[in-house]
Protein backbone atom coordinates (compact mmCIF):
# COMPACT_ATOMS: atom_id res chain seq x y z
CA UNK A 1 0.00 0.00 0.00
CA UNK A 2 0.96 3.91 -0.43
CA UNK A 3 2.54 5.29 2.13
CA UNK A 4 0.08 8.18 3.41
CA UNK A 5 3.18 10.03 4.61
CA UNK A 6 6.36 10.49 2.89
CA UNK A 7 9.11 12.80 3.68
CA UNK A 8 12.37 12.57 1.88
CA UNK A 9 15.82 14.14 2.80
CA UNK A 10 13.91 17.48 3.68
CA UNK A 11 16.44 20.28 4.94
CA UNK A 12 14.49 23.31 6.69
CA UNK A 13 16.12 26.67 7.57
CA UNK A 14 14.08 29.34 8.92
CA UNK A 15 13.94 33.20 7.08
CA UNK A 16 16.34 34.04 9.71
CA UNK A 17 18.93 31.65 9.16
CA UNK A 18 18.49 29.22 12.16
CA UNK A 19 18.47 25.73 11.10
CA UNK A 20 15.49 23.20 12.20
CA UNK A 21 16.08 20.13 10.32
CA UNK A 22 19.01 18.36 8.52
CA UNK A 23 18.21 15.72 5.70
CA UNK A 24 15.39 14.22 7.71
CA UNK A 25 13.16 11.09 5.60
CA UNK A 26 10.45 9.26 7.10
CA UNK A 27 7.56 7.41 6.18
CA UNK A 28 3.95 6.48 7.60
CA UNK A 29 2.28 3.69 5.97
CA UNK A 30 -1.48 3.31 6.71
CA UNK A 31 -2.68 1.82 10.21
CA UNK A 32 1.16 2.82 11.31
CA UNK A 33 1.75 4.46 14.44
CA UNK A 34 5.07 6.84 14.08
CA UNK A 35 6.18 8.90 17.18
CA UNK A 36 9.41 11.11 16.70
CA UNK A 37 11.19 11.60 20.32
CA UNK A 38 13.70 14.48 20.42
CA UNK A 39 15.45 17.13 22.79
CA UNK A 40 13.55 20.47 22.78
CA UNK A 41 13.71 22.57 20.15
CA UNK A 42 15.42 19.82 18.03
CA UNK A 43 12.99 20.92 15.12
CA UNK A 44 10.03 18.47 16.05
CA UNK A 45 7.44 20.77 15.56
CA UNK A 46 8.94 22.37 12.34
CA UNK A 47 9.27 18.42 11.11
CA UNK A 48 4.98 18.06 11.42
CA UNK A 49 4.49 21.68 10.33
CA UNK A 50 6.18 20.21 6.91
CA UNK A 51 4.46 17.31 7.46
CA UNK A 52 1.02 19.54 7.35
CA UNK A 53 1.82 21.50 4.28
CA UNK A 54 2.05 24.47 7.00
CA UNK A 55 5.23 25.09 5.66
CA UNK A 56 7.74 24.09 2.51
CA UNK A 57 10.77 22.81 2.86
CA UNK A 58 13.92 24.15 1.74
CA UNK A 59 15.17 21.08 0.59
CA UNK A 60 13.49 17.54 -0.20
CA UNK A 61 10.16 16.73 -0.66
CA UNK A 62 7.20 16.00 1.32
CA UNK A 63 4.25 13.82 -0.32
CA UNK A 64 0.88 13.26 1.14
CA UNK A 65 -1.20 10.44 -0.11
CA UNK A 66 -5.22 10.84 -0.78
CA UNK A 67 -6.98 10.81 2.17
CA UNK A 68 -7.91 13.46 4.87
CA UNK A 69 -5.93 14.58 7.71
CA UNK A 70 -6.37 15.81 11.25
CA UNK A 71 -4.52 17.82 13.41
CA UNK A 72 -3.47 18.18 17.22
CA UNK A 73 -1.45 20.60 18.60
CA UNK A 74 -0.18 21.27 22.01
CA UNK A 75 -2.35 24.03 22.09
CA UNK A 76 -6.12 23.03 21.89
CA UNK A 77 -6.69 26.13 19.75
CA UNK A 78 -9.89 26.15 20.21
CA UNK A 79 -12.27 28.65 19.36
CA UNK A 80 -13.49 30.82 22.71
CA UNK A 81 -16.52 32.11 21.26
CA UNK A 82 -17.85 28.82 19.89
CA UNK A 83 -19.92 25.94 22.25
CA UNK A 84 -17.39 22.60 22.69
CA UNK A 85 -20.13 21.27 19.56
CA UNK A 86 -19.35 24.13 17.12
CA UNK A 87 -15.74 23.62 17.89
CA UNK A 88 -16.02 20.06 16.72
CA UNK A 89 -17.72 21.13 14.05
CA UNK A 90 -15.34 23.30 12.14
CA UNK A 91 -13.00 20.96 10.80
CA UNK A 92 -15.64 19.39 9.44
CA UNK A 93 -17.19 22.64 8.72
CA UNK A 94 -14.22 24.21 6.99
CA UNK A 95 -14.56 21.37 4.74
CA UNK A 96 -17.88 21.86 3.98
CA UNK A 97 -19.83 19.15 4.91
CA UNK A 98 -23.40 19.47 5.16
CA UNK A 99 -24.78 20.64 8.67
CA UNK A 100 -26.73 17.70 9.60
CA UNK A 101 -23.66 15.57 8.24
CA UNK A 102 -21.54 17.36 10.53
CA UNK A 103 -23.84 17.60 13.47
CA UNK A 104 -24.10 13.77 13.55
CA UNK A 105 -20.08 13.08 13.23
CA UNK A 106 -19.14 15.89 15.77
CA UNK A 107 -21.54 13.96 18.49
CA UNK A 108 -19.78 10.88 17.69
CA UNK A 109 -16.75 12.10 17.78
CA UNK A 110 -17.10 13.92 21.16
CA UNK A 111 -18.69 10.34 22.63
CA UNK A 112 -15.86 8.97 21.69
CA UNK A 113 -13.89 10.94 23.58
CA UNK A 114 -16.18 11.00 26.41
CA UNK A 115 -17.39 14.44 26.31
CA UNK A 116 -21.32 13.88 24.70
CA UNK A 117 -22.75 15.91 28.27
CA UNK A 118 -20.18 18.53 27.07
CA UNK A 119 -21.59 19.37 23.89
CA UNK A 120 -22.99 22.99 25.02
CA UNK A 121 -20.56 24.04 27.38
CA UNK A 122 -18.10 26.87 26.27
CA UNK A 123 -14.34 25.90 26.07
CA UNK A 124 -13.49 28.26 29.07
CA UNK A 125 -15.40 26.36 31.53
CA UNK A 126 -13.21 23.20 30.60
CA UNK A 127 -10.16 21.97 32.08
CA UNK A 128 -6.87 21.63 29.92
CA UNK A 129 -7.36 17.64 29.55
CA UNK A 130 -10.79 18.21 28.63
CA UNK A 131 -9.93 21.09 26.17
CA UNK A 132 -7.28 18.68 24.86
CA UNK A 133 -10.36 15.56 24.42
CA UNK A 134 -12.35 18.71 21.90
CA UNK A 135 -9.02 19.19 20.03
CA UNK A 136 -8.89 15.28 19.21
CA UNK A 137 -12.60 15.38 18.95
CA UNK A 138 -12.18 17.84 15.92
CA UNK A 139 -9.49 16.29 14.12
CA UNK A 140 -11.87 12.69 15.01
CA UNK A 141 -15.02 14.53 13.09
CA UNK A 142 -13.10 14.28 10.15
CA UNK A 143 -12.21 10.78 9.98
CA UNK A 144 -8.66 11.03 9.19
CA UNK A 145 -6.32 8.71 7.35
CA UNK A 146 -3.34 10.50 8.94
CA UNK A 147 -3.16 11.82 12.36
CA UNK A 148 -0.58 14.60 12.86
CA UNK A 149 -0.13 15.13 16.79
CA UNK A 150 2.37 17.76 17.94
CA UNK A 151 2.88 16.92 21.64
CA UNK A 152 -0.42 17.02 22.34
CA UNK A 153 0.01 15.94 26.05
CA UNK A 154 2.85 18.02 26.55
CA UNK A 155 1.06 20.65 28.44
CA UNK A 156 -0.87 18.25 30.76
CA UNK A 157 -0.24 16.71 34.30
CA UNK A 158 0.93 12.91 34.42
CA UNK A 159 -2.34 11.60 35.56
CA UNK A 160 -4.25 13.12 32.79
CA UNK A 161 -1.47 12.73 30.37
CA UNK A 162 -1.42 8.80 30.42
CA UNK A 163 -5.34 8.44 30.62
CA UNK A 164 -5.51 10.47 27.19
CA UNK A 165 -2.34 8.63 26.14
CA UNK A 166 -4.70 5.11 26.73
CA UNK A 167 -7.65 6.47 25.45
CA UNK A 168 -5.53 7.79 21.77
CA UNK A 169 -4.49 3.70 22.00
CA UNK A 170 -8.24 2.67 21.98
CA UNK A 171 -9.21 5.10 18.86
CA UNK A 172 -6.20 4.37 16.87
CA UNK A 173 -7.34 0.38 17.47
CA UNK A 174 -10.38 1.03 16.65
CA UNK A 175 -9.89 3.13 13.65
CA UNK A 176 -6.62 2.15 12.00
CA UNK A 177 -5.74 5.99 11.23
CA UNK A 178 -1.92 6.46 10.15
CA UNK A 179 -0.11 8.71 12.90
CA UNK A 180 3.07 10.78 13.37
CA UNK A 181 3.54 11.41 17.05
CA UNK A 182 5.61 14.18 17.94
CA UNK A 183 6.72 13.86 21.92
CA UNK A 184 9.65 14.49 23.81
CA UNK A 185 8.30 11.81 26.48
CA UNK A 186 10.00 8.31 25.65
CA UNK A 187 7.39 6.25 27.77
CA UNK A 188 3.96 7.92 25.76
CA UNK A 189 6.03 6.94 22.48
CA UNK A 190 7.03 3.59 23.45
CA UNK A 191 3.39 2.76 24.53
CA UNK A 192 2.35 4.32 21.04
CA UNK A 193 4.31 3.56 18.48
CA UNK A 194 5.04 0.90 15.83
CA UNK A 195 8.18 2.74 15.49
CA UNK A 196 10.14 5.57 17.47
CA UNK A 197 12.09 7.74 15.53
CA UNK A 198 14.87 9.04 17.93
CA UNK A 199 16.10 12.85 16.29
CA UNK A 200 18.98 14.75 17.64
CA UNK A 201 18.89 18.53 18.94
CA UNK A 202 19.14 21.11 16.49
CA UNK A 203 19.12 20.84 13.70
CA UNK A 204 17.14 17.40 13.87
CA UNK A 205 18.42 14.70 11.99
CA UNK A 206 17.37 10.86 12.74
CA UNK A 207 19.87 9.26 14.91
CA UNK A 208 18.06 6.23 15.28
CA UNK A 209 14.90 4.01 14.81
CA UNK A 210 13.52 1.51 17.34
CA UNK A 211 10.54 -1.26 16.00
CA UNK A 212 8.27 -1.70 18.87
CA UNK A 213 6.74 -4.91 18.09
CA UNK A 214 4.72 -5.10 21.92
CA UNK A 215 0.75 -6.28 21.49
CA UNK A 216 -1.65 -3.60 22.31
CA UNK A 217 -3.15 -2.85 24.51
CA UNK A 218 0.39 -2.30 26.52
CA UNK A 219 1.70 -2.87 30.17
CA UNK A 220 3.71 -0.41 30.75
CA UNK A 221 6.01 -1.58 33.18
CA UNK A 222 6.31 -4.82 31.47
CA UNK A 223 10.34 -5.89 31.06
CA UNK A 224 9.98 -6.14 27.36
CA UNK A 225 8.69 -2.57 27.52
CA UNK A 226 11.29 -1.37 29.54
CA UNK A 227 14.27 -2.75 27.80
CA UNK A 228 12.53 -0.89 24.53
CA UNK A 229 12.36 1.97 26.30
CA UNK A 230 16.11 2.03 27.38
CA UNK A 231 16.58 1.14 24.07
CA UNK A 232 15.55 4.56 22.78
CA UNK A 233 16.67 6.74 25.99
CA UNK A 234 20.08 5.32 24.66
CA UNK A 235 19.99 6.73 21.50
CA UNK A 236 18.61 10.13 23.19
CA UNK A 237 21.18 9.94 25.76
CA UNK A 238 23.92 9.27 22.86
CA UNK A 239 23.01 12.50 21.13
CA UNK A 240 23.15 14.48 24.51
CA UNK B 1 -21.50 45.82 48.12
CA UNK B 2 -19.52 46.77 45.20
CA UNK B 3 -21.48 48.99 43.39
CA UNK B 4 -22.43 51.11 47.03
CA UNK B 5 -18.22 51.05 47.33
CA UNK B 6 -18.22 52.21 43.22
CA UNK B 7 -20.96 54.99 43.81
CA UNK B 8 -20.34 56.44 47.37
CA UNK B 9 -17.69 57.91 47.26
CA UNK B 10 -18.05 59.91 44.11
CA UNK B 11 -21.05 60.72 44.83
CA UNK B 12 -19.73 62.15 48.31
CA UNK B 13 -17.58 64.47 46.27
CA UNK B 14 -20.54 65.37 43.90
CA UNK B 15 -22.45 66.36 47.43
CA UNK B 16 -19.24 68.24 48.59
CA UNK B 17 -18.57 70.41 45.43
CA UNK B 18 -22.58 71.24 45.28
CA UNK B 19 -22.33 72.34 48.83
CA UNK B 20 -19.26 74.68 48.19
CA UNK B 21 -20.63 76.19 45.05
CA UNK B 22 -23.70 77.02 46.84
CA UNK B 23 -21.13 78.50 49.61
CA UNK B 24 -19.25 80.60 47.34
CA UNK B 25 -22.34 81.58 44.93
CA UNK B 26 -24.52 82.45 48.27
CA UNK B 27 -21.87 83.29 51.06
CA UNK B 28 -18.91 84.76 48.58
CA UNK B 29 -20.41 86.49 45.92
CA UNK B 30 -22.08 89.90 46.37
CA UNK B 31 -25.44 89.85 45.10
CA UNK B 32 -24.60 92.13 41.95
CA UNK B 33 -21.72 89.52 41.03
CA UNK B 34 -24.00 86.75 41.43
CA UNK B 35 -24.34 85.84 37.35
CA UNK B 36 -20.88 84.97 37.30
CA UNK B 37 -21.88 81.50 39.23
CA UNK B 38 -25.41 81.34 40.02
CA UNK B 39 -26.83 79.31 43.10
CA UNK B 40 -27.18 75.62 42.06
CA UNK B 41 -30.34 75.46 43.53
CA UNK B 42 -31.50 78.66 41.05
CA UNK B 43 -29.96 76.35 38.39
CA UNK B 44 -31.98 73.45 38.92
CA UNK B 45 -35.12 75.27 39.60
CA UNK B 46 -34.60 77.82 36.58
CA UNK B 47 -33.57 74.99 33.84
CA UNK B 48 -34.87 71.74 34.64
CA UNK B 49 -38.06 72.98 36.98
CA UNK B 50 -39.20 75.31 34.16
CA UNK B 51 -41.78 73.43 32.33
CA UNK B 52 -40.74 75.87 29.41
CA UNK B 53 -36.91 76.21 29.86
CA UNK B 54 -36.62 72.00 30.08
CA UNK B 55 -38.51 71.26 26.94
CA UNK B 56 -35.79 73.41 25.09
CA UNK B 57 -33.13 71.58 27.02
CA UNK B 58 -34.72 68.15 26.36
CA UNK B 59 -35.50 68.70 22.44
CA UNK B 60 -32.09 70.09 21.93
CA UNK B 61 -30.17 67.08 23.33
CA UNK B 62 -32.36 64.54 21.85
CA UNK B 63 -31.37 66.39 18.57
CA UNK B 64 -27.92 66.37 19.53
CA UNK B 65 -27.95 62.88 21.04
CA UNK B 66 -29.12 61.57 17.48
CA UNK B 67 -26.22 63.51 15.59
CA UNK B 68 -23.95 61.82 17.92
CA UNK B 69 -25.09 58.54 17.18
CA UNK B 70 -25.45 59.01 13.99
CA UNK B 71 -22.61 60.13 12.81
CA UNK B 72 -21.37 56.94 15.58
CA UNK B 73 -23.13 54.92 13.60
CA UNK B 74 -21.63 56.20 10.61
CA UNK B 75 -17.99 56.13 11.81
CA UNK B 76 -18.63 52.31 12.62
CA UNK B 77 -19.46 51.18 9.96
CA UNK B 78 -17.05 53.03 7.31
CA UNK B 79 -14.38 52.07 10.24
CA UNK B 80 -14.64 48.61 10.52
CA UNK B 81 -15.18 48.31 6.76
CA UNK B 82 -11.63 50.09 6.18
CA UNK B 83 -10.22 48.23 8.69
CA UNK B 84 -11.29 44.92 7.88
CA UNK B 85 -10.25 46.33 4.09
CA UNK B 86 -7.01 47.34 5.17
CA UNK B 87 -6.44 43.48 7.00
CA UNK B 88 -6.47 41.70 3.67
CA UNK B 89 -3.70 43.33 2.11
CA UNK B 90 -0.66 44.72 3.64
CA UNK B 91 -0.16 47.18 0.61
CA UNK B 92 -3.32 48.58 1.49
CA UNK B 93 -2.88 49.40 5.14
CA UNK B 94 0.30 50.73 4.27
CA UNK B 95 -1.55 52.93 1.32
CA UNK B 96 -4.71 53.74 3.86
CA UNK B 97 -3.63 53.43 7.50
CA UNK B 98 -1.21 56.89 7.30
CA UNK B 99 -4.51 58.76 6.32
CA UNK B 100 -6.29 57.33 9.16
CA UNK B 101 -3.19 58.74 11.41
CA UNK B 102 -3.90 61.66 9.41
CA UNK B 103 -7.54 62.11 11.17
CA UNK B 104 -6.28 61.82 14.28
CA UNK B 105 -3.61 64.18 14.31
CA UNK B 106 -4.85 66.81 11.94
CA UNK B 107 -6.58 70.34 13.72
CA UNK B 108 -10.14 68.75 13.32
CA UNK B 109 -11.33 72.22 13.98
CA UNK B 110 -9.51 73.25 10.98
CA UNK B 111 -11.32 71.68 8.82
CA UNK B 112 -15.16 72.28 9.85
CA UNK B 113 -15.67 75.70 8.29
CA UNK B 114 -14.51 73.46 5.04
CA UNK B 115 -17.95 71.11 5.50
CA UNK B 116 -20.09 73.86 6.40
CA UNK B 117 -18.84 75.09 2.90
CA UNK B 118 -19.41 71.46 1.39
CA UNK B 119 -22.46 70.26 2.49
CA UNK B 120 -24.33 73.51 4.11
CA UNK B 121 -24.65 74.88 7.71
CA UNK B 122 -27.01 72.53 9.21
CA UNK B 123 -27.53 68.77 9.66
CA UNK B 124 -25.57 67.19 7.55
CA UNK B 125 -22.27 68.74 8.37
CA UNK B 126 -22.76 68.35 12.07
CA UNK B 127 -23.00 64.36 11.63
CA UNK B 128 -20.06 64.73 9.53
CA UNK B 129 -18.09 66.62 12.27
CA UNK B 130 -19.38 63.48 14.68
CA UNK B 131 -18.07 60.83 12.00
CA UNK B 132 -14.33 62.90 11.68
CA UNK B 133 -13.87 62.82 15.77
CA UNK B 134 -14.86 59.26 16.25
CA UNK B 135 -13.84 57.36 12.83
CA UNK B 136 -10.09 56.87 13.96
CA UNK B 137 -10.46 55.20 17.52
CA UNK B 138 -12.82 52.29 15.60
CA UNK B 139 -10.53 51.65 12.94
CA UNK B 140 -7.10 51.59 14.75
CA UNK B 141 -9.00 49.55 17.40
CA UNK B 142 -10.84 46.97 14.86
CA UNK B 143 -7.51 46.98 13.00
CA UNK B 144 -5.52 45.85 16.12
CA UNK B 145 -8.19 42.82 16.95
CA UNK B 146 -8.31 41.68 13.08
CA UNK B 147 -4.49 41.54 13.37
CA UNK B 148 -4.10 39.62 16.90
CA UNK B 149 -5.36 36.48 15.74
CA UNK B 150 -3.50 33.80 17.64
CA UNK B 151 -1.03 31.63 15.30
CA UNK B 152 -2.03 28.68 16.24
CA UNK B 153 -5.81 29.47 14.84
CA UNK B 154 -4.65 30.70 11.52
CA UNK B 155 -2.91 27.23 11.39
CA UNK B 156 -6.07 25.44 11.77
CA UNK B 157 -7.73 27.44 9.21
CA UNK B 158 -5.10 26.78 7.02
CA UNK B 159 -4.72 23.46 7.65
CA UNK B 160 -8.24 22.85 7.16
CA UNK B 161 -8.43 25.05 3.61
CA UNK B 162 -10.10 28.25 4.77
CA UNK B 163 -10.42 30.91 2.48
CA UNK B 164 -9.84 34.42 3.21
CA UNK B 165 -13.41 35.17 3.51
CA UNK B 166 -14.54 32.22 5.53
CA UNK B 167 -10.90 33.13 7.77
CA UNK B 168 -12.27 36.71 7.90
CA UNK B 169 -15.60 35.57 9.05
CA UNK B 170 -15.60 32.77 11.10
CA UNK B 171 -12.13 34.06 12.84
CA UNK B 172 -10.65 37.18 12.98
CA UNK B 173 -13.68 39.41 13.44
CA UNK B 174 -14.92 37.28 15.98
CA UNK B 175 -11.45 37.54 17.66
CA UNK B 176 -11.63 41.24 17.29
CA UNK B 177 -14.92 41.83 19.07
CA UNK B 178 -13.76 42.98 22.12
CA UNK B 179 -11.21 45.26 20.63
CA UNK B 180 -13.89 47.02 18.04
CA UNK B 181 -15.81 47.52 21.00
CA UNK B 182 -13.48 49.37 23.09
CA UNK B 183 -13.02 51.52 20.16
CA UNK B 184 -16.82 51.91 20.03
CA UNK B 185 -16.19 52.90 23.63
CA UNK B 186 -14.20 55.89 22.95
CA UNK B 187 -15.60 56.49 19.50
CA UNK B 188 -18.66 57.25 21.59
CA UNK B 189 -17.21 59.43 24.17
CA UNK B 190 -15.65 61.51 20.98
CA UNK B 191 -19.14 61.74 19.35
CA UNK B 192 -20.58 63.75 21.90
CA UNK B 193 -17.57 65.93 21.98
CA UNK B 194 -18.40 66.19 18.26
CA UNK B 195 -21.71 66.98 18.51
CA UNK B 196 -21.55 69.76 20.79
CA UNK B 197 -18.74 71.14 18.64
CA UNK B 198 -20.64 70.68 15.64
CA UNK B 199 -23.84 72.88 17.22
CA UNK B 200 -21.00 76.06 17.49
CA UNK B 201 -20.37 75.64 14.36
CA UNK B 202 -23.58 74.72 12.32
CA UNK B 203 -26.35 76.60 13.35
CA UNK B 204 -29.18 76.21 10.64
CA UNK B 205 -32.24 74.36 11.32
CA UNK B 206 -33.04 72.75 14.88
CA UNK B 207 -30.68 73.76 17.38
CA UNK B 208 -28.63 71.08 19.48
CA UNK B 209 -27.30 71.40 22.98
CA UNK B 210 -24.29 73.13 22.24
CA UNK B 211 -26.24 75.86 20.11
CA UNK B 212 -28.14 76.41 23.23
CA UNK B 213 -25.27 76.50 25.07
CA UNK B 214 -23.58 79.58 22.87
CA UNK B 215 -27.14 81.21 22.73
CA UNK B 216 -27.05 81.21 26.69
CA UNK B 217 -23.59 82.58 26.96
CA UNK B 218 -24.99 85.65 25.54
CA UNK B 219 -28.26 86.04 26.77
CA UNK B 220 -29.81 87.79 30.19
CA UNK B 221 -30.21 84.03 32.55
CA UNK B 222 -27.17 82.33 33.47
CA UNK B 223 -28.79 79.99 35.35
CA UNK B 224 -29.34 78.40 32.02
CA UNK B 225 -26.07 78.64 30.71
CA UNK B 226 -25.09 76.55 33.76
CA UNK B 227 -28.08 74.13 33.48
CA UNK B 228 -27.02 73.39 29.74
CA UNK B 229 -23.55 72.89 30.10
CA UNK B 230 -24.35 70.56 32.93
CA UNK B 231 -26.87 68.49 31.25
CA UNK B 232 -24.59 68.41 28.73
CA UNK B 233 -21.71 66.73 30.80
CA UNK B 234 -24.58 64.47 32.04
CA UNK B 235 -25.29 63.09 28.56
CA UNK B 236 -21.73 62.28 27.96
CA UNK B 237 -21.05 61.05 30.73
CA UNK B 238 -24.28 58.97 30.59
CA UNK B 239 -22.92 57.49 26.91
CA UNK B 240 -19.54 56.99 27.87
CA UNK B 241 -21.57 54.85 31.28
CA UNK B 242 -23.67 52.68 28.77
CA UNK B 243 -20.86 51.91 26.08
CA UNK B 244 -17.64 51.15 28.99
CA UNK B 245 -20.09 48.87 30.23
CA UNK B 246 -21.19 47.35 26.92
CA UNK B 247 -17.55 47.07 26.08
CA UNK B 248 -16.71 45.47 29.71
CA UNK B 249 -19.33 42.91 29.35
CA UNK B 250 -18.08 41.92 25.49
CA UNK B 251 -14.77 41.71 27.11
CA UNK B 252 -15.49 39.92 30.15
CA UNK B 253 -17.41 37.39 28.10
CA UNK B 254 -14.98 36.68 26.22
CA UNK B 255 -11.89 36.85 28.70
CA UNK B 256 -13.94 34.26 30.79
CA UNK B 257 -14.07 31.62 27.62
CA UNK B 258 -10.18 32.01 26.74
CA UNK B 259 -8.87 28.67 25.81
Amino acid sequence: MSALLTVSDVDHTYPDGTAALDGVSLRVAPGEFVSVVGPSGCGKSTLLRLAAGLLTPSAGTVGRGAGSLGCVFQDPTLLPWRTVRRNVELAAELHRLPRAERRSRAEGALDRVGLAGFAGARPGTLSGGMRMRVSLARALALRPDLFLFDEPFGALDEITRSRLGADLEGLFQADGFGALFITHSVVEAVTLSDRVLVMSARPGRLLAEVEIPLDRPRARFGPEFGELAEKVSTALRGEA
Amino acid sequence: MRIVRRVVPPLGVLVLVVAAWFVASNVLLKPDRRFLLPSPDAVVRISYLDRYHLADLLRALALSAQVALAGLAIAFVVGVASAVLMSQARWLERSLYPYAVLLQTVPILALIPLFGYWFGFGYVSRVLVVVLFALFPVIANTLFGLRSVDRGHHDLFTLYGAGRLTRLWKLQLPTAVPSIFTGLRVSAGAAVIGAVVGDFFFKQGQPGIGQLIQNYSQGTTPELLFGSVLLSSLFGLVVFLVFAGVARRVASWHESNES
